[in-house]
């Protein structure tokens, strides 16, 4: 309940994981977005006063567009990112991993209407937090879904040792781990490393950076250096 | 395989697939690069995305390490969002939609069409007839200042000029109209949401109002600029109106009644059919907001015009909604 990664199978036969967006990160997307298309109304409102009252019409035109329209066609044409939404990492998708369609673009914003009541996204953040991967009613109806957009990860590589091989023969999930750790290395202090190291004495038979160099060997065996 | 080979024969093909996504997958096309020398054309960009998803695949049976599992997968989500990206809507699409997918859409919706239609002009003709018999109880409905706005309107004697309006020009209200009239629609649809009974309430309220208007005037004489007023433009306003509460009523039947469906499946296929018919509606809401602004406030025109004109736009729509895409081969 409390982990909000959800994996997707796609017709690929691969998993794509999608780490739900909760109330907090979405609201300062809102504002964003809304302080954007303040702005955006507030330019247009002084281009347009030259025009006199033949203005008022476009004004209102425009802020229709704004209104109604801004967040539909930015999450279609925009892979499912507003301003606001890419400020804040977020993405609407479909449920299915899909990018946002402009059916379902539509009625997630036409019903923020409903999620507005009574005031303040009350309904809206009512829903979100009842449900497991906090959607909004229109959401639900939707069937779209706020994820966060993940920044890519750029694998450093597993620093170089003498090679050693494991004195037993491990699981895969542990050589997964011994191998991720050696390619963390970069990201960690060395206290950290051996502190790491020595919860596993038996393999590494050492202590102190002497452990570290072990594992970091023993991970560059399972990787296939020579 | 053990993950060094793995990684050291694929790098080059994983970074020119990194390399096509950063260059050429951006949303606008303005924004992509044209073919460079490193970067493979878009035809072959299915085929990449296909070997990276298998490459991920292998990664995760043969358990290499977790970095190099969310670097693939990181490259086949970002393929994923570019392969399945929306098609821009076709002409041919769209046309087709309005002349035989929406009134099929809307007579596929017969029952709630029917039931919005009876609670929009039942109290607003009941009104009508109402206050041509006690006249004194549309005090009940309007204040004074409000009365005195639409005498104001609608005085045969002062508004020779422009009908339906105190002052603007016909751009100032059709602006007015589009931002008014749509976010009423709009609004009457998403309402249904909450059972159907923000759509029934909007429905009978604009019902009782109208006829209020209408049949105040009526009573009062004013009658004859306030029906050329209107003629023109209450055919595609007022169905759009039943429309929007008609695909607001079917979402809140979706709500309360699933069927054999789960609830959320009954409300994700009734909110695709709403946007649908929202997408119909607003485009005969622009239509009405253009006749409206452009037409129905011309004052010189007899009454005889505006009454056949008017009466052309009914039988047009309604002949539109009947018949449109009847005994064609949906293409979809």
């Amino acid at each position: 309940m409390l982990d909000t990664l959800t994996l997707v199978e796609t017709p690929e036969g691969i998993a794509l994981r999608l780490r739900a967006a909760g109330a907090m990160p979405r609201a300062a997307a809102w504002a964003i977005d809304m302080v954007i298309r303040g702005a955006l109304l507030w330019g247009v409102a002084t281009v347009i006063a030259v025009l006199g009252r033949t203005g008022v019409g476009f004004y209102l035109l425009i802020l229709f567009v704004i209104f109604w329209l801004y967040p539909v066609l930015f999450e279609v044409l925009r892979d499912g990112q507003t301003p606001g939404k890419k400020i804040m990492r977020l993405r609407v998708i479909n449920a299915n991993g899909t990018p946002v369609t402009w059916i379902s673009s539509i009625v997630r914003n036409l019903l923020r209407t409903v999620d507005m009541l009574p005031f303040g996204y009350a309904f809206g953040l009512v829903a979100s937090l009842i449900d497991p991967s906090s959607r909004r009613l229109g959401d639900m109806v939707a069937g779209t879904l706020v994820v966060h957009v993940e920044p890519p990860e750029q694998p450093s590589a597993a620093p170089l040792a003498p090679i050693v091989q494991a004195p037993i023969a491990l699981p895969p999930a542990a050589r997964a781990a011994i191998v991720e750790f050696a390619e963390r290395a970069a990201t960690l202090t060395p206290e950290r490393q051996q502190e790491l190291a020595a919860l596993l004495p038996m393999l590494t038979q050492a202590g102190g950076a002497l452990a570290v160099q072990r594992l970091h060997g023993m991970a560059g065996a399972m990787l296939g250096r020579s | 395989m053990k993950q060094q080979t793995f990684q050291s024969r694929h790098a080059q093909e994983w970074a020119a697939f990194e390399r096509w996504l950063t260059l050429r997958g951006r949303p606008r096309t303005r924004d992509r690069m044209l073919d460079g020398d490193d970067v493979f054309s878009d035809v072959e960009f299915p085929a990449a995305y296909r070997r990276i998803c298998q490459q991920l695949a292998l990664a995760e049976r043969r358990g290499y390490s977790a970095l190099l599992v969310h670097r693939l997968q990181d490259l086949a989500h970002r393929g994923h969002l570019i392969l399945y990206r929306p098609k821009a809507p076709r002409a041919r699409a769209v046309v087709d939609f309005f002349a035989a997918g929406f009134p099929r859409l809307v007579r596929s919706q017969w029952r709630v069409m029917l039931i919005a239609a009876l609670l929009f002009f039942a109290p607003l003709i009941g009104v009508i007839v109402l206050l041509q018999w006690r006249p004194e109880l549309v005090h009940s409905l309007f204040d004074p200042a409000q009365l005195a706005n639409f005498e104001n309107m609608y005085d045969p004697a002062s508004s020779a000029e422009k009908l339906g309006r105190e002052s603007g020009t016909d751009m100032a209200m059709f602006g007015y109209y589009i931002f008014n009239n749509v976010s009423i629609g709009f609004r009457t649809f998403a309402s249904g949401l909450l059972a159907g009974v923000g759509s029934i309430f909007v429905l009978i309220m604009n019902g009782v109002i109208i006829g209020g208007v209408a049949g105040h005037l009526t009573a009062i004489g004013y009658g004859d600029p306030f029906w050329r007023f209107v003629a023109g433009h209450s055919a595609p306003e007022l169905l759009a109106i039943v429309i929007s509460g008609g695909a607001g009523l079917q979402i809140g039947m979706a709500l309360i009644a699933p069927g054999r469906r789960t609830r959320g499946r009954a409300l994700v296929e009734a909110g695709s059919i709403g946007a649908r018919l929202v997408l119909g509606v607003f485009a005969m809401l622009v239509l009405a907001a253009f006749v409206e602004a452009y037409w129905s406030s011309i004052g010189w025109m007899p009454a005889s015009v505006k009454f056949s004109v008017g009466g052309l736009f009914w039988l047009m729509i309604l002949l539109w909604l009947w018949r449109g895409g009847r005994g064609r081969v949906d293409v979809e």
